[in-house]
């Protein structure tokens, strides 16, 4: 089963990995933030020992994202960000897992304080006849 | 030679070269890159110097001289003990016959029970079936890197248990047995239950999961439950051009053309089944294919035999029950019975919290409900599996039930 890990946050100023831009994570005690590092390197060294991983990469800051809407029969062309809300989409990882349990085991590796994380099922081409 | 020539003779011979190095020098890992080392040198000197006479004596000599030069040059220690058998510097001297026992081992090597489900699959492919790493990947829609580390992982685990290739005692060959058709049904249904039936890409899944469950038949031809599996199989295949329309959507059985069913692969099914129900012990992929064979057998939906499919169904809840099951067979048992006591047996299943996520509890609800004239009540059902299922087709499907 094939799911995307979306991480939503809002590191300021926007980088990566967003933890090192998070007051609230970077408020942490240095031995919570080296554990929730340990464990984040784990999961990822085990997801990609396990043939697990499909691919993953980082967003680039939302302000500066283009965005289109349709005005009058043509696209509208102006500046992101796109959401209004607190948080944006800044990364996503590609999992294929046995499981809807393991998928939740993985995506709750992904979480830390200020961020939420996504896990949505991917769709797939196929299905059943009977 | 062209290159397809040679790509069948790989497959062909790969998994015996595999088998008469895995006899001698015992490691999965070590084998399968002199192996792959081999079929390079092939793929170079084949189409000049033409195909040897004995490819596969061939291959093994070549495979052989790898493993002896590697385990000279090594260092590590580990690693040269492992390689032991290879450093006597001769040229391979084991058998080159290749016996039924052989297809047996390397099944029970790639199945170990020490592998996750997935790498039992994907070791299966590469290992017995011969498929290239690409074609694995494209086959599950992974990228090549994912899969070629599925098949690394699951080599080195093998390492570690100490697996070897060899045969299971008595006591541990039934369950042996029964995981490595549970891989062969997984390869199965994978294929199956992809819309793009015929065309998938590159290889065909289905057709790649008969070709070993064939191997193993070959190998156990008195195994009730191995020739269960291909019956079924094949009786699922037979349908494979009837259940898609030009679009590429989901027919469901009720509204398949049957004359487009594959009627040799039915006649094929059916025979194998006949010799194997009356003797005895019924494992859950007899029943299955018993099941499969009545909807073949039916000339149109209408003429289905109801009773006899949910009694069928009874005896898989004895032998194998699962919510699956419970499904199926309250399907049935609307058709066969009544609506009504059909979506009693769905009670249960809505106290499971692994049903209540999942779309087909609420689209046999649905159709249930359908069928018993409830169609408002049937509409919230579907509406729920349409938001539950991950399958695109599917998906369509039940949204084409929603009265807008």
């Amino acid at each position: 089963m094939k799911y995307v890990i979306l991480i939503h946050s809002n590191p300021q100023p926007w980088g990566h990995p967003t933890s090192d831009y998070l007051d609230a994570h970077k408020a942490l005690p240095a031995d919570v933030r080296a554990r929730l590092q340990g464990e984040f390197n784990q999961v990822m060294t085990e997801l990609s020992a396990n043939g697990e991983l499909l691919g993953g990469e980082a967003l680039g800051d939302p302000t500066a994202a283009r965005l289109y809407r349709w005005r009058d029969g043509d696209p509208l062309v102006s500046d992101g960000p796109y959401s209004e809300s607190k948080e944006h989409l800044a990364g996503f990882f590609l999992i294929d897992v046995d499981s809807q349990a393991r998928a939740e085991q993985v995506a709750a590796r992904f979480s830390g304080p200020d961020e939420t994380v996504e896990l949505r099922l991917l769709m797939w081409p196929g299905g059943d006849d009977q | 030679m062209t290159d397809s020539d040679l790509a069948d003779v790989w497959r062909r011979e790969a998994p015996h070269v595999l088998a008469a190095l895995l006899r001698k020098y015992g490691d999965l890992g070590d084998c399968e890159e002199a192996l792959q080392d081999a079929a390079e040198a092939a793929t170079t000197q084949w189409p000049h110097n033409g195909l040897p006479d004995n490819p596969r004596a061939w291959l093994i000599t070549v495979a052989a001289r790898r493993l002896i030069d590697q385990a000279r040059s090594e260092t590590s220690r580990v690693r040269r003990e492992r390689l032991d058998a290879a450093r006597n510097p001769q040229v391979f001297d084991g058998p080159l016959a290749y016996d039924r026992d052989d297809t047996l081992r390397l099944f029970f090597l790639c199945c170990h029970p020490a592998l996750t489900r997935p790498s039992q699959v994907a070791l299966s492919l590469r290992s017995v079936g011969g498929l290239s790493v690409e074609q694995i990947s494209a086959a599950y829609l992974v990228p090549a890197r994912t899969m070629t580390q599925r098949l690394t992982r699951a080599r080195t685990v093998l390492r570690q248990a100490g697996a070897r290739f060899d045969m299971p005692s008595d006591n541990d060959l039934p369950d042996r047995v029964s995981a490595v058709l549970d891989v062969c049904h997984l390869i199965f249904t994978e294929g199956y239950a992809r819309t793009s039936g015929e065309q998938l890409q590159d290889i065909q899944l289905t057709t790649e999961a008969i070709r070993l469950v064939r191997q193993l038949h070959d190998a156990l031809p008195e195994h009730a439950e191995v020739s269960g599996a291909l019956a079924l199989m094949l009786l699922t295949q037979a349908r494979s051009a009837a259940r898609t329309n030009a679009a590429g959507d989901l027919i469901p059985l009720a509204d398949q053309d049957r004359t487009r069913w594959r009627h040799d692969r039915i006649t094929e099914g059916v025979a194998l089944l006949e010799k194997t129900l009356p003797r005895g012990h019924v494992g859950r992929f007899q029943l299955q294919a018993a099941i499969a064979a009545v909807h073949a057998e039916s000339v149109t939906y209408e003429e289905t035999d109801w009773l006899q499919i949910s009694l069928l169904y009874d005896m898989l809840t004895r032998v194998a029950p699962s919510p699956a099951v419970t499904l199926n067979h309250a399907v049935a048992v609307a058709m066969a019975h009544s609506p009504e006591a059909a979506l009693a047996m769905l009670k249960p299943l809505s106290d499971d919290p692994a049903m209540s996520r999942h779309h087909r509890l609420y689209a046999v609800r649905a159709h249930l409900l359908d069928l018993n004239g409830d169609h408002e009540a049937a509409q919230e059902q579907y509406r729920l599996a349409a938001r539950l299922t991950s399958s695109g087709p599917e998906q369509r499907y039940l949204n084409s039930k929603l009265s807008s």
